[in-house]
């Protein structure tokens, strides 16, 4: 699959070069790469699903190193695997839900398939138990821990096959990889509708005559304040200008332009203004495991104003940000360093940044980090496209989405650094 | 049977009788006892079976020869316990065998009330053995084998979950920290240990670990791994918390707020980090959790043990010997177990989970 290859490399590239801008984007883009893989990928005839999850997990391996600090790219790589477990063992089920009925004819049992994909055996539903949940209290005498999820699944649908004729089996991979591929499309439909989602919530949340307050620009919380708005809330918003991108300046023009009673204030204003507000409302970057937030920066200084104040501090993030690890220094770790170019114009301090000068290092230095990690503690709620939810309660959602196997895709890069 | 439900001494608990067996005080003999522990897999070293028939089965000597062995938890020890008594149950029917093996798992709870692992590990044997077998099994004797096999890899499960805490855990030590520690823990042991081999840099504080100083074991053992190590008095925590990065304590229990019950003096210590905003990380396996809810302090059988003070004790003088105390899960920041990193919140969902 050579044109895949060259896809690949290119969105490589462009992860690199950090020329993918948001996680909305990239998850979108990822999405639609590993799409493209699947569709590329030739399947064999047995263990179809292995094939495809060892195909996602190279390739995923190579986008998360190319930019680690981006989770989306991860996110979606495992949210991919975990789709293709899920379809694989539907059908698995199904093929066997298919047999046990009668094989009276195949179409008839073809037909069942779809009508019936819940039915199962107890060996099946034993495999669904170990492959599709996290480890449990109840799993830990049941299975061995080290029998591995994967082969066993893919086993019993390899057995099932075997019984049926061989007319049969063709139909089935092009059945898994079709039912794969409209599950990734409906992921990247997710993606993309994800704002929506969210802001039909807007009306619960802000109230008549509230003031609100967020910091730089999220597009998910303008749509979320436009939603409102067009719901006849009259509220006013505060506008922190977010330094030093000032992205804050150009969610003010645009609330403006909706036609939202707007105010913009420095950064450094948020203390001063906080006591006025009822609400605060900012996007993320990224929802860790434990409900930790990594955003942009400044909220963090933003949250804790907010608690002090005990004034309700939201996050919108769309399910696509929600990341199954857990942060290990996050200060660290999951920053970016961005161009000093942003504080200070060039040739600005010249002289101060001077390697020549003194004993050979400058004395001025410029750090921009791009991220705050905001501790699950400071967040009263995540609204995501399922609704509101506790910062304790996003491991639950994680494991819907996630597949406990699939943790550890990141891992190897991350060893061999 | 009636005689041996009681606990022989009751002035110390049967739990921190073990403990203080196993890794109590610093002696030449425990090296080479833990030596000898670490080559062996927990399976090569059954206690000899009593095999003459004139003595009745009991399920406590069982459990007593397996708790003798030094690298063995307490779960474990009532699982295979447990186990024997399957093996020479002489009954017929799956609900004889479950009648029998409640009436053990009981005796077994009531010899010792104050070892949570204890209870919890019979609950979830229990637990299996009424949820799965009977469903799954219609021969009883494929069921009775299979309950067998189940229970004797328990040992092996126990060791694999230390290994997986272990991978969990290590990843959140990072170069240059400082870990303070306190007491004796096998996982908290095998956390550092995996950290150290994995070429991270990083100083331990022990605290001392009073009465049974079960704090020098452990720093003996990070010497060993040439890790940099401080001991601590037990009251000397405020005074280096400041320098701390992280909070490093296992458990005996893990109840159902998502608390933990450990050593005494845990709870002091959590209090001092979550003052000082310093994580306090719990390495627990999951066969400690336990279905219990403690409101406070002294809400729980208290697990004695004997303090020596170096003096004697005017007998006017009260003492206190409780041997555990409980810290509140707001105090807590992540739980390391065999079921992936938790906040202690999933700990209650995990029990509702299997035993709703």
């Amino acid at each position: 699959m050579p044109d895949v290859q060259v896809l690949v490399n290119e969105f490589i590239i462009k992860l690199k070069k950090r020329k993918v801008e948001g996680s909305q984007a990239t998850a979108r883009m990822t999405a639609e790469l590993l799409r493209s893989v699947i569709s590329q990928q030739r399947v064999p005839y047995n263990n179809q699903a292995g094939a495809l999850i060892d195909a996602i997990k190279a390739v995923g391996e190579q986008l998360i190193a190319a930019n680690p600090v981006e989770l989306a790219v991860g996110n979606i790589v495992r949210r991919v695997l975990h789709i293709i477990r899920e379809e694989d063992l539907s059908l698995a089920t199904a093929a066997v839900a298919g047999l046990n009925l009668s094989a009276v004819s195949d179409d008839e049992d073809d037909g069942e398939r779809e009508d019936h994909p819940v039915l199962s055996a107890a060996a099946v539903a034993a495999a669904a138990r170990s492959t599709l949940r996290p480890p449990s209290l109840q799993t830990l005498l049941e299975d061995m821990p080290d029998s591995a999820a994967v082969p066993q699944s893919s086993s019993s649908g390899g057995d099932s096959e075997g019984k049926s004729k061989s007319a049969d089996k063709s139909s089935r991979s092009r059945k898994l990889k079709h039912d794969i591929i409209e599950a990734v499309n409906e992921l990247i439909q997710d993606i993309a509708t994800c704002h929506e989602q969210i802001s039909e919530q807007a009306v619960e949340h802000i109230h008549q005559n509230e003031v609100i307050l967020t910091l730089g620009r999220s597009r998910t919380v303008m749509e979320f304040l436009c939603a409102a708005k067009e719901k006849k809330r009259s509220f006013r918003v505060f506008v922190a200008e977010g330094a030093p991108r000032y992205q804050g300046h150009v969610l003010a023009k645009e609330l403006v332009a909706r036609g939202l009673q707007t105010t913009l204030i420095t950064d450094s204003a948020v203390f001063a203004m906080i006591s006025r507000v009822n609400m605060v409302i900012v996007g993320a970057h990224a929802v860790m495991a434990n409900g930790g937030v990594i955003a942009p920066v400044g909220l963090n200084m933003v949250a804790l104003a907010a608690q002090r104040h005990a004034v309700p501090f939201v996050v919108l993030a769309g399910t696509h940000k929600l990341c199954p690890l857990y942060p290990h220094n996050p200060e660290v770790l999951l920053n970016e360093l961005k161009s000093p170019s942003e504080l200070l114009d060039f040739g600005e301090f010249s002289d101060c940044m001077d390697f020549g000068s003194g004993n050979g290092s400058p004395l001025l230095h410029v750090v921009n980090p791009a991220f705050d990690y905001v501790p699950p503690k400071l967040v009263s709620l995540f609204i995501t496209d399922t609704g509101g939810h506790n910062p304790s309660y996003m491991y639950r959602l994680i494991a819907d989405y996630y597949s406990a196997d699939d943790l550890v895709v990141q891992r190897r890069p991350a060893s061999g650094n | 049977m009636a005689d041996t439900l009681q606990n022989p001494n009751p002035k110390i608990s049967a739990y921190y009788q073990t403990r203080a067996d196993h890794h109590g005080v610093v002696t030449s003999d425990w090296l080479a006892q833990a030596q000898a522990a670490v080559g062996r897999h927990p399976d090569d070293l059954p206690p000899p079976k009593v095999e003459d028939s004139g003595k009745p089965f009991s399920v406590i000597d069982e459990f007593n020869s397996w708790r003798k062995q030094p690298d063995l938890a307490e779960a474990v020890a009532a699982i295979r316990a447990l186990a024997s008594v399957i093996r020479f149950s002489q009954a017929t029917t799956m609900m004889e065998l479950e009648i029998e093996l409640k009436k053990a798992s009981d005796s077994l709870k009531s010899w010792d009330t104050t070892s949570i692992s204890l209870t919890a590990g019979c609950d979830l044997f229990m637990r299996y053995v009424t949820r799965t077998s009977a469903l799954e099994y219609e021969n009883f004797n494929s069921a009775k084998s299979r309950l067998i096999e189940r229970a004797e890899r328990f040992g092996e499960i126990s060791y694999k979950a230390r290994r997986i805490i272990a991978m969990l855990g290590q990843d959140f030590i990072f170069d240059g920290c400082t870990i303070l520690v306190h007491g004796f823990s096998r996982v908290v042991l095998e956390v550092l240990k995996t950290a150290a081999q994995n070429k991270k840099l990083f100083r331990v504080f022990c605290t001392e670990g009073r009465p049974d100083r079960t704090g020098l074991r452990l720093s003996n053992e990070m010497a060993k791994l040439d890790v940099p190590v401080k001991l601590l008095i037990d009251s000397a925590v405020a005074y280096t918390m400041d320098e701390v990065d992280m909070v490093f304590v296992g458990a005996d229990g893990v109840v159902e707020s998502g608390g933990i019950i450990n050593m005494m003096g845990t709870y002091q210590i959590a209090l001092v980090a979550h003052s000082m905003n310093k994580p306090v990380y719990v390495a627990a396996e999951s066969y400690k959790f336990a279905r219990l809810y403690p409101l406070d302090q002294k809400d729980m059988a208290p697990a004695l043990r004997p303090i020596d003070f170096g003096v004697p004790i005017p007998s006017k003088v009260e003492v206190e010997t409780s041997a555990r105390d409980y810290t509140p899960p707001q105090y807590l920041t992540l739980l390391f177990t065999d079921l992936g990193v938790l906040t202690p919140s999933v700990v209650s969902d995990e029990l509702i989970q299997l035993y709703l």
